[in-house]
């Protein structure tokens, strides 16, 4: 007979996933103005009215005390959400007027960098008129509170509320509580030696990482590059031409790493491989909604040797490969797994321990290709031009690359701390990116 | 194996993987349509190895042979 641990109604307990972003949220605070935070953007294609919006998102608000909700330790030591009764905050919307389009960037760099006010607030939003002529709503989040595709569908869910204006409904086939996972201990351990031995043959070739500023306030600057349909268009057949049918992301992952190679040659950086940690989405698209809060990601890695950068055919190869065996192996399921086993570690504790193996090197960069996103094209009538994310990266190390589709376009933001690297710097790489990705390939020779 | 249990083994799993109802699985649909990504193929892949013992990464990934459960089955019955 199994030993059943009661589950509180109050009560949702935290994955081990979960506790890797609230190590991540330490780390950051740590080392960063703010912590594990993001944002995602709405651009629209005219004003939105603000006391409207403000009402609105109120009420939906209103439906989800779990918004408000802190982290505490249960008895039986897992870490747990403590959501409130009822969601007894006020909402947080901030209006701004914004000259131009020049100025946009640093007034959405400054939203997602404001730290929230204490341990109970985990969501803000930023409505920005630009030249009264078009807006943007930014929603900054707590990466506690949801993922990236959670924070999405959140929106979505929005969107849906105000076409059906039901309160009851809105919240209904969200489960607002989670076991403790406090069972099968020895699959836990088993995946905890599987990725151990992970961790441990990555470290083998360190891998490189630019250095970190020493001023422990500093912000993240972000760089959007935008690609139109047609461009979109080539870049699919150039994935298609180079890795394979389907094979968007490892291509994508291709280029950066060439990009940021090129970035350490031209400062003459030393690194014997690049290692690229991938978030990825381990959810289902059918059950998205179910799995809205918290943190439903597990992740990949991906490393080179500088020696073969130069080679695209090599290096895509490398990484269809190690993504294929990773997968097969069952790497990013383990990791979830194992991670359970975290909990019971302090995050200061937690963060000593994950420094030893690859020596405060975590990887040189990370990626997430956030999945098609389920918003529809408006909100409050209002067309929704452009949808993209500004990630907070995890430091170290500290420098991101973020894609997502909207209405057949590709957006690619580049997120870092200040001062890692130059703006000229960025602008080297987001060039090399953008030429790299929509190169039309010369034919094979006998073909052209 | 025939071809129909290739094909219907390739739902069951392709069900699984994308916790869909194997009845809502047409075997003439693309891939992306049935909402799958990069990974959701490698997994596919894996799955396709496990199953037939047939490792297709290394293959060239042709459209024609990999659009839809009903190519790929031909494809996997003529490397069997």
């Amino acid at each position: 007979m199994g030993f059943v641990i009661p589950s509180s109604k109050k009560k949702h307990y935290l994955s081990g996933c979960d506790w890797v972003i609230n190590l991540l949220d330490y780390m950051m605070k740590q080392t960063t103005c703010a912590g594990n935070m993001s944002q995602v953007v709405l651009v629209f294609d005219s004003v939105i009215n603000l006391s409207e919006l403000q009402n609105r998102l109120q009420r939906f608000i209103n439906n989800f005390p779990a918004v408000y909700g802190s982290i505490a330790r249960d008895i039986n030591i897992c870490p747990y959400w403590r959501i409130p009764e009822k969601a007894e905050g006020n909402l947080k919307l901030t209006s701004y007027n914004c000259p131009g389009e020049g100025d946009l960037w640093t007034l959405l760099g400054k939203c997602v960098n404001k730290p929230f006010k204490d341990d109970s607030e985990h969501l803000a939003f930023h409505l920005i008129n630009i030249e009264n002529r078009k807006s943007c709503l930014a929603m900054t989040f707590d990466h506690r509170l949801f993922d990236a595709r959670g924070a999405e569908t959140f929106l979505k869910l929005f969107q849906q509320y105000l076409e059906n204006n039901n309160d009851s409904a809105i919240s209904t086939g969200i489960p607002f509580i989670a076991p403790a996972y406090l069972s099968e201990w020895i699959k836990k351990f088993l995946a905890g030696r599987n990725v151990n031995r992970k961790i441990v043959s990555l470290s083998k070739n360190p891998p490189g990482a630019l250095p970190v500023p020493g001023d422990k306030s500093k912000e993240f600057k972000f760089r959007l590059i935008t690609f139109n349909r047609q461009e979109t268009q080539t870049i699919y057949e150039n994935a298609y031409k180079a890795v394979g049918y389907l094979m968007e992301m490892p291509y994508l992952l291709t280029v950066i790493m060439q990009a940021v190679s090129e970035l350490f040659k031209k400062r003459n950086a030393q690194a014997d491989s690049y290692l690229a940690a991938v978030s990825i989405d381990m959810r289902t698209s059918e059950d998205v909604k179910e799995e809205l809060f918290f943190n439903h990601v597990s992740y990949l890695f991906f490393q080179a040797q500088c020696d073969i950068i130069k080679n695209q055919k090599e290096l895509t190869n490398i990484i269809k490969m190690q993504m294929y065996e990773q997968v097969k192996a069952g790497i990013p399921r383990d990791i979830m797994e194992a991670s359970h086993l975290t909990r019971i570690a302090p995050l200061p504790f937690l963060k000593k321990i994950i420094d030893v193996p690859l020596k405060g090197k975590i990887a040189t960069f990370i990626f997430s290709h956030v999945k098609k996103n389920l918003l529809s094209p408006e909100i409050m009538g209002t067309g929704i031009e452009n949808v993209f994310h500004m990630p907070r990266v995890p430091v170290p190390p500290g420098l991101g690359f973020f894609s997502n589709y909207f209405n057949g376009r590709l957006n690619l933001v580049i997120s870092y701390l200040d001062g890692l690297i130059s703006d000229e710097e960025v602008n080297m790489l987001g060039k090399n990116i953008r030429e790299m990705m929509i190169e039309i390939p010369s034919p094979p020779a006998g073909e052209g | 194996m025939t071809l129909q249990n290739i094909q219907d083994k390739l739902i069951q799993g392709i069900a699984a993987i994308t916790a869909k109802d194997e009845s809502s699985i047409a075997p003439d649909v693309p891939f992306h349509k049935l909402g799958i990504d990069s990974l959701g193929f490698v997994e596919i892949l894996v799955f396709i190895e496990k199953t037939f013992n047939l490792q297709l990464i290394e293959s060239g990934l042709d459209k024609k042979d990999f659009e839809t459960i009903r190519s790929l089955a031909a494809f996997i019955h003529k490397k069997l």
